[in-house]
This record gives C-alpha cells, structure tokens and sequence, in this order.
C-alpha cells in the first residue's frame, strides 16, 4: 500500500523556519546568547527560552527551544552545551516542526475486534479511564496467571526518570525481568564487550579526543550520515590539524569514505580477521605496548565454534549456554592464538590488500601518533558483534591507547539516551541500575537498600528475563498475552518482520494484548489493541544521556496537544492500578515505589514536573552516591562495587551546565565533570582525579589506573574468526546491508512529518552496484523484490551512489514503512549480547 | 485532442489573468527537457505537440505558461516541483517526433543547465550539516562535490561546501530537494 506522506506532513509556518535560520546563524556566527532558561535575547520577541537536547541522534547536541502563546517557534543551538557547542545538522535545525504532524495522537484508542490488527482501522476513542482499566486489568490478569507471559520493550529514546521509573515498576513491582530496550538492537554488544573487558559500561573518553587525535579509524561506522555532528568535528580536525588522517573500514563506501583518506573495503564479517591480524602483527614485532600490557592487562580466551541463533531454542542449548564462559590464559598464549592471523590471511578473508592491513598497524605502533578508533553499528548488529568490540579494544590495550586524550576506543551511541536510560537506569532483562545485575546477590541487597524493599525481596528476580528476539520470537508462539511497547516503532524495526508481525505461519501477535505509547500513528499502533497518546519531547520535562555519557535536562516548553499526556503519569496510573491491594513488606505496593512522588487519590504528581523529576533523580543517583545511604554505602564497602565510578550530580546542576559528563565530582561545593574515565590528572582538567584517589592507583602506565576492572585489570579476550551466519549462494547471492542515513531518524515516523526533511529525502531507495544492475538488467529507478529465507519486499533501485556497495552486496535504510526491508532481515543474533545481525542477509534480487 | 491544442486554448483562457501579471513578473527562464537542443535549435523544431509530456513517467514536463514569454507551450520542467529523474532510457527524447529533443549519450552528456548555489541562504556554507543536495545528486561527487573548510570562529567543526562542477547536467533534484524554502530554495538551476 502506498502510503503518502505528503498527506500527513503539515508545513509549518515560514515564520518558523525563518526564526530558526535567524536564531541558529546567529548563534552559527558566533553570536554567544547568555545561558540559563528564561533569561537571554530570542530570536523571536516576546518568547521564551528553554534548555533542551534534540530529540534525535546519539550526538546529543544541545538546543535552545523558543516558545511564544503555546507553541514552539524556533530551535536554535545551544552554544553552551560542551557537546556540540551550538551544531546542529539539518534533522536538528528544523525540531521544531516534529510536535506539529497533522496526525498527532491527542486521544486512547482502543481496538475492540482484533481481526482488525495490521489495517489502518479498527481503532476507536476512549477516555483516559477506559484505557487505563483496560491495560491495568490486562496487566494485572497476567501478571497473576503467569508472569513469563508479560513483557515491556522500552527504548534508548525514553528519557531517564521514565526509564528509571518503569524498570522500578517492573523489577520491584512486578518482580518480572521481562523488560528490554530497543538499545538491544543497536548497543548490546558493545555493552557486553564493555561489560566483560572492563566490568563497566560506556566510553572512557569524550568527544574532546576528537579535536585531540591525529588518526580516526572508522569501523563500520557512516558517522558522516549518522553522527553529522561528530563528523563535522572530526573533519575540523583533520582541517586544523597536521597530518591527520582517516582510515575507513567499511563493506561498502559510504559518505564518510568519500572523506577518508584510505579506504579498507573488507568482505563482510571479516573485520574479525582484519582486527586480530593487526593485534598479531603488533605482537610479532613487538611493537605493542610492553609496560602498558605489565601493569593493566589480563589475558583470555572463551568459548569458540559458537554457531548461530536460527533456532528459537538456541539460547538454552548446551552452546547457548556456554557462550559467556572465558578462561585465563598467559600473554604467550594469546600470542600463539593470534599467531594464524598473518596479513596474508587476513588478506585473504577479507580480500583487503596486506599492505593496507599492515599500513594500518603500523599506525597503532606508531608512537607520535594518537589514534581513535569509531564505531558503531556494523560491529554491534554482528552476529560476532560483542567479539568484534573484543578484537578492537584488544588493539587499543595492547598499544595503551585507550582512556587517553585523543588516544581511545570510542564506541558510540546512536541513540539520544541509550547510554543515558537503558544503559545506566538498566532496562534490560538482566540489569539494574547503574551497571548491576539482576545475577549479582550483592547487587540485589544494594538495589534493595536504595528502593527500600525487605532484604532478599529481589532474589525472585535473580534469573534474568526475555532478551528483545526472545520476547518477539515467544510473542509469534502465542506464547505472550501481554505487552507493553514506549518510544519505539517495533512494526518497522524489529528484523525478521514476516515472521513477528505473523505475515509468515505464526500468527501470535494477533492474540497479544499490544498496549503501544505513541505520539503519531504508526505500523506498531495497527497491531495494538490499547493506544496510549503521549507527550512529545519537550512538552514535558525530560532527561537523556548521550554518547559522551553527557546527561543533559530537556525542560517542558509547551503542553502536550489535546489528552496526550506524560508517558510517567500513565505509568503511575497504570502501576497504581495493578498494584493494588498487593504488598511490598509491610507497606502498600504502590506507596512503597512511588508514594513519594504520587498521589493515588489526586491522579497526580506530588509537585510540578520539575519537582517530580528532581525528587526521582536524588534517588537515583544515589545509586552512584552510596553515602546518601547508610546501608547502600556499607554494601559498596563489603562488596567493593565501587558505584561512585559512575557519579552523578544533583538535578539542577545538569540545567545550569547545559549538561555534564559523569562521574560527576563535588568539589569545593561545585560539580566537576569528567572527560576522561581512569585516566590521572586535575578533576577540573576533566581527569578522573578524585575516582584513582579513591580507588585507583597512579604512576601506573600511561598514567591510567582502571580501578573498576576485575583485579584492576581490564580483558585481552582473544576472539577468532567466525564467519556470518549466512553465506551468498545460488538462490541467495547478494549481501543485504541496512542502516540509517542522514536525513531520516530511524523508522520516520517523526522525521517523516517534518516538510522539510520529508523533501530533502522522500523514499527509500535500494543502493546497487551499477555492474551488478546490468548483469540483473535492472536501471536506476526499477523496483525490485527483495526476497530471503525470511521474506520479502518490493523497493526502488538506485545506482546513484551515495553509498556504492562492492559487488555482491546492496544497501537500504529503514526509514520508510511502505519498503519495509525487515521482512527480508535475519533475526540472527551475536550469542553474547542478543543483538541482531541487522547488516549480513542474504537476498535475492529480481525484476519487477 | 492533441495536448498542444488543450495547451493552447488554456493559455488562450488565461491570457487575460496573466498578462498584468508577466507586466510585473520577470519572464521565466525555461528549463526544457534532457536533449533539447541549443536555444535557436529546439525553438525552430519544438512543435509542441506534448509527446514528451505525455511520455514521462515522472510527470516532471508541463507545457509552460504565459510567463514563459515566448516559450510559452514549450515543454518546460519546474525542478521544484518535479525534477527530471535522468531515465537511463529517455523516454521525452525517445517520443519526440521533431528531434527538438535530440538523443544524448547518456545521462552525464545531458545539458539541460548547472545548478547555482546562493551561498547566503544555503545551510551548509554557514557550517550546518545539510549537503541534502550533494547526497540527491545523481551524480554526486561528479556534478557536486564537497569542499571542507575551517568555519569561522569554531576551531572544532568544519564547513561542507556543496560545489557546482562542470559536469553538472542541470537535472534539478538538488533543487527540488532542497530544505530551504524561505524565501526560495538556496539552489536554482540556470537553464542553458
């Protein structure tokens, strides 16, 4: 069905956009407005001023909301957010449209005959109440029948006290782990690689080692397309800097290779080979690191021959369970394991020239130079995702280049707060807040502590829940009667949609009880029975975290159109419902979690938005700030967690700093953040001054102490070379690659409705080699089927070149839900970290 | 009915709505179809007859208005609106009976104009990451290339110029997907 867009996209006014360009070139040319809410020039008189972060990418970049009579009129940059110092991109510059698509969800809508699910009707109004009993009662009636039956899929685009909120909900109210972000589909790899090599998630460094470095290897990574701001930066300091220079390894050439100075184009899933081949050659010549390697690292291997995910049953087969296992092994060792990586082979697999490899490693070897590796999704979504976070951090130890200004390993973010909520509030299956563990005693008794629950209450949740694939495979079972979904488009992300969205032989969906938080219609609102109509961005006060583990505070600047209302207000409703009458101790269940901050009998918060988030945030940090709590601070002791690695700042100092990098240290009663994790030097330098005092060690080498790792001692794993789940063949031969591009965040179902951007990029088009169109007979413009084991879609061919794919593999976003590529995409996961191998199906392309 | 004829009697119709408004407008410059040949050429053999009109599966060719001027009837692309989408097959050229539009090699021989950036309301020379026209261009890094450069009092982000090369066929999806739009997009095609 083709779905016009133009239909839905209202043009904002001119005035708008003309308030925008008059705001943001202002501040473009330098033109510093004084910080702070409220108080400063406007670029349109008489409104008033906000902080805010954009709603879109991992960039985080700070904006300035404008408001006059209710509504939005301009977005300009925040040059006082040390992120992005007044940058936008053109996604960005025209936020203030994204509130104002014709279509808004402004009322609950319930589905009252489900065979309607997967059509644009079926839906009908209801008031808040209706909605609210119904989803409350559904909830309640499965949680008591059987909990395995409910799940939440949550999103690294809600914002923290939200996130923070539902996991409170769903660990300590439900005492169910069935709650999962969508950051599963894009950072849990990296997470599980931080989380094994240094037993603490997220980047070292900042986004100054940008501005600091004189080499960027780029892995997988269109930062061009999908970080703009951070390329831009990346691309001043190849301007600025002397004999700078960039290193892409991708399968295909993207926007950023057109800007790279070498371009590794390497046969998919082979960047594992390339990788060790380079740690092997630094080892054989010794020319790693042997002082850095003596004082910080140990060395490992794990289990091998891991196969792959096809089945449902994976997971809890004797491989599946085996997969995390890893073994001590002497630095000798590890040298013997990469010993088969030479060049050659790696040439070989990868069909990169050996010379490139070996230029390449000579640049880790060299020592006058500074070097920063990128990455983001073609080494997560891998089904050896987590190996391959392995395989380059294990270059970045063994040449000590990591935690260092300029020097590092940056895995970013793509979205806004995936680091921010997901990670760090711990809306996983198998986390807590601030880096716990649901597998963890100690960090049960800790979490208790800090929500005040009868010691041992959280021992019944000690075995983790449904990863995302898992909670969509049991889903299409039937095996789900109840789920909630926030801040996502499932309908159009999730891979292996023939199958989840029931288009193949399992129809459970159907049957599911979807509840879907939305502010537009989307595909995932065709298949909900209950749709709940939500605030949007800065209709309401928010929080998110970006890929420099900036927090930054988005103030409430209009009122959310017509009932929609703040997604925490329908999670209170929703928890106060089903929790009653249930128990926590001695104290009502609800009281116990959220009494402090609502009133049951009012429907409302205790306090204005502010207040309330203020109130959430103190008890959240204090995860990161045990002497807030007596016992919480006595179980860190016992146990040696070490939270304040993690240290967060009060509430209002995230508003008046426009944002602040943690860990966040109290110093002569100002809060310091920090850039540079582990690393010795001034706090206000934005060194970990005050976490090495603490816990840390200095005069180690390379003046780094990494006192959160086990034994001080961050993981050399050594990961071999496992090939993609699925190969090319006769009846599959291309490589299917999807991804993002600039214009379009995610599934567009907010950049869609904004004029502009709709123009600048109306359909999503498939990126085919030109040699491979005519070997097809196909020309520019055709449309094609596109059809795996998994699936099929129809979609335009483009050989105009913005991304160029090598033979034998194409390209396509996922931004248009009238080609909706993931009916075609692998479900197939990394073994480690769940994440789907979104970059690896195999197709075949025909004619239409 | 031939679809110059319709052409004619609507231009008949709005002769007398149109002519105060080409005394104040400028005339409008015509960007013909891909193979129209130089100005004098395709004027003397353009009979038209909208063949080209009808043939383009894109619907990007409309016979032009009064204020053409003298060109008006001339089949006319409003990139804008519609740009031309350089089939590989030509179908306008393929369907001309007169050879006004004539047979080129392929899509990079086409001359229909060059794109014309105006560096004061164009986006990405004041440093923002738009460069939405380079990323449409057909021909990208061909017809449009970018031209890095340090941004002026911002030592940690860098300027994306989109330039206009010579081989810039003037097919107009740049100018048709341009953000800007107040007053008028930041790049225009100047028709040859």
């Amino acid at each position: 069905m083709e779905i016009s867009r133009r239909a839905f996209v209202k043009t904002t006014a001119v005035a708008l956009a003309s308030a925008a360009a008059a705001g943001t070139m202002s501040a473009l040319v330098g033109c510093s407005a004084p910080s702070g809410s409220g108080t400063g020039q406007t670029t349109v008189a008489g409104a008033t001023r906000t902080v805010g972060v954009c709603r879109f990418c991992g960039c985080g970049c700070g904006v300035i909301v404008e408001s006059k009579d209710g509504k939005i009129v301009a977005v300009t940059g925040d040059p006082d957010n040390q992120s992005n110092r007044g940058l936008n991109c053109v996604k960005g510059y025209y936020l203030a449209s994204v509130l104002y698509g014709e279509d808004r969800l402004t009322e609950p809508l319930i589905r009252d005959d489900k065979s309607t699910k997967g059509t644009d009707g079926g839906l009908r109004k209801a008031t808040w109440d209706e909605a609210l009993e119904l989803v409350s009662s559904k909830l309640k009636e499965t949680w008591k029948k059987d909990k395995s039956r409910l799940a939440f899929w949550g999103s690294g685009q809600q914002p923290i006290v939200e996130g923070y909120c539902t996991a409170k909900f769903w660990k300590a109210g439900l005492l169910s782990n069935n709650i999962d972000p969508n950051a599963r589909l894009c950072m849990a790899s990296a997470v599980v690689g931080f989380m094994n090599i240094f037993q603490t998630d997220e980047p070292a460094g900042s986004y100054t080692d940008i501005d600091e470095t004189d080499t960027f290897v780029t892995w997988g990574a269109n930062m061009a397309e999908a970080h703009p701001m951070l390329y831009s930066r990346l691309t001043a300091r190849k301007i600025n800097g002397t004999g700078v220079k960039h290193y892409d390894l991708t399968t295909l050439k993207t926007r950023t290779s057109a800007s790279a100075d070498k371009v590794l184009m390497f046969k998919p899933g082979s960047d594992l080979a390339i990788a060790n081949a380079i740690a092997n050659y630094l080892v054989q010549n010794n020319l790693y690191d042997q002082a850095f390697v003596t004082d910080h690292l140990q060395f490992k291997q794990g289990t091998e021959n891991i196969g792959n995910a096809f089945e449902d049953g994976y997971d809890a087969s004797d491989v599946g369970k085996s997969v995390d296992a890893v073994q001590s092994i002497s630095f000798e060792e590890y040298a013997a394991r990469l010993a088969p990586y030479t060049l050659e082979y790696a040439e070989q697999i990868s069909g990169v020239p050996a010379a490139d490899i070996k230029e390449l490693a000579e640049v880790f070897a060299d020592k006058s130079r500074k070097v920063l590796s990128l990455w983001t999704m073609g080494v997560n979504q891998h089904n050896r995702g987590t190996w391959m976070n392995h395989c380059i951090y294990n270059i970045h130890l063994l040449t000590g280049r990591y935690a260092k200004p300029g020097d590092g390993a940056f895995s970013l973010t793509g979205q806004p707060t995936a680091c921010g909520t997901a990670r760090e509030v711990g809306t996983f299956s198998h986390r807590l807040p601030a880096d716990l563990l649901v597998a963890q005693e100690p960090h049960r008794r800790y979490t208790e502590a800090i929500w005040n629950l009868p010691e041992g209450y959280l021992d019944a949740i000690q075995k983790p829940g449904m990863h995302t694939v898992k909670i969509f495979r049991e889903m299409s079972k039937g095996n789900i009667d109840f789920l909630w979904t926030a801040h996502n488009n499932w309908a159009v992300s999730m891979p292996n949609l023939t199958r989840f969205l029931g288009r193949g032989d399992k129809k459970g969906i159907n049957d599911t009880f979807i509840v879907v938080s939305e502010v537009y219609p989307t595909l995932s609102t065709q298949y909900a029975d209950v749709v709940l109509p939500a605030a949007m961005w800065v209709e309401r006060e928010g929080q998110f975290g970006n890929a420099e583990r900036r927090t930054a505070v988005f103030e409430k600047a209009v009122d959310p159109p017509g009932n929609a209302k703040w997604d925490l207000w329908m999670l209170m409703e929703i928890a106060a419902r089903t929790l009653d009458g249930e128990k926590i101790g001695s104290k009502g269940a609800f009281e116990a979690l959220f009494g402090d901050w609502y009133d049951t009998e009012t429907h409302d918060f205790k306090g204005d938005q502010r207040e309330v988030s203020r109130n959430i945030w103190e008890e959240y940090r204090t995860f990161s700030n045990p002497d807030l709590n007596e016992k919480a601070a006595l179980i860190n002791k016992e146990a040696k967690l070490k939270m304040e690695n993690k240290q967060l700042a009060p509430y209002d100092a995230y508003i008046d700093d426009h944002g602040l990098t943690w860990p966040v240290r109290e110093v002569d009663g100002k809060w310091l953040a920090t850039k540079w994790r582990f690393c010795d030097g001034k706090q206000e330098d934005g060194f970990d001054e005050i976490g090495i005092q603490q816990y840390g060690k200095q005069d180690l080498a390379g003046g780094v102490s990494f006192y959160k790792s086990g034994n001080a001692r961050p993981s050399v794993v050594f990961r071999p070379y496992e090939p993609p789940a699925e190969m090319p063949s006769a009846e599959y031969p291309f490589v299917f690659c999807t991804g993002r591009l600039l214009e379009h965040w995610h599934t567009g179902s907010m950049s869609r409705r904004i004029a502009e951007l709709d123009r600048a990029l109306p359909e999503a088009l498939l990126d085919m080699n030109p040699e491979d169109c005519a070997e097809l007979g196909l020309k520019d413009g055709d449309m094609v089927r596109l059809s795996s084991r998994y699936g099929e879609c129809e979609i335009k061919v483009s050989t105009a070149g913005r991304t160029s794919p090598p033979h034998g593999l194409v390209f396509a976003p996922f931004f248009a839900e009238e080609a909706l590529i993931n009916l075609v995409v692998q479900d197939v996961y990394c073994p480690l970290s769940k994440e789907p191998d979104y970059k690896k199906t195999c197709v075949a392309i025909e004619k239409l | 009915m031939k679809l110059g004829g319709v052409a004619a009697i609507c231009a008949a119709g709005i002769v007398s709505v149109t002519a105060a408004f080409s005394a104040v407008n400028a005339e409008a410059k015509a960007l013909h179809p891909p193979g129209a040949l130089p100005e004098g050429g395709f004027n003397s053999l353009c009979i038209k007859c909208g063949k080209c009109i009808e043939a383009c599966p894109y619907k990007a060719i409309h016979a032009a208005s009064f204020e053409y001027g003298s060109s008006v009837g001339q089949p006319v692309i409003n990139a804008r609106e519609q740009a031309c989408r350089l089939c590989e097959d030509f179908p306008c050229i393929e369907a001309c009976p007169t050879g006004a539009l004539s047979p080129v090699g392929g899509r990079q021989d086409v001359r229909m104009g060059r794109a014309v950036i105006d560096e004061q309301t164009c986006l990405s020379f004041k440093g923002m990451r738009c460069e939405v026209c380079y990323r449409a261009c057909p021909l990208i890094d061909v017809a449009i290339s970018i031209d890095y450069g340090a941004r002026e009092g911002d030592d940690i982000h860098a300027l994306f110029r989109p330039v206009i090369q010579d081989a810039c066929v003037g097919c107009g999806l740049c100018v048709e997907r341009c953000v800007v739009s107040d007053p008028a997009p930041a790049i225009t095609i100047d028709p040859n």
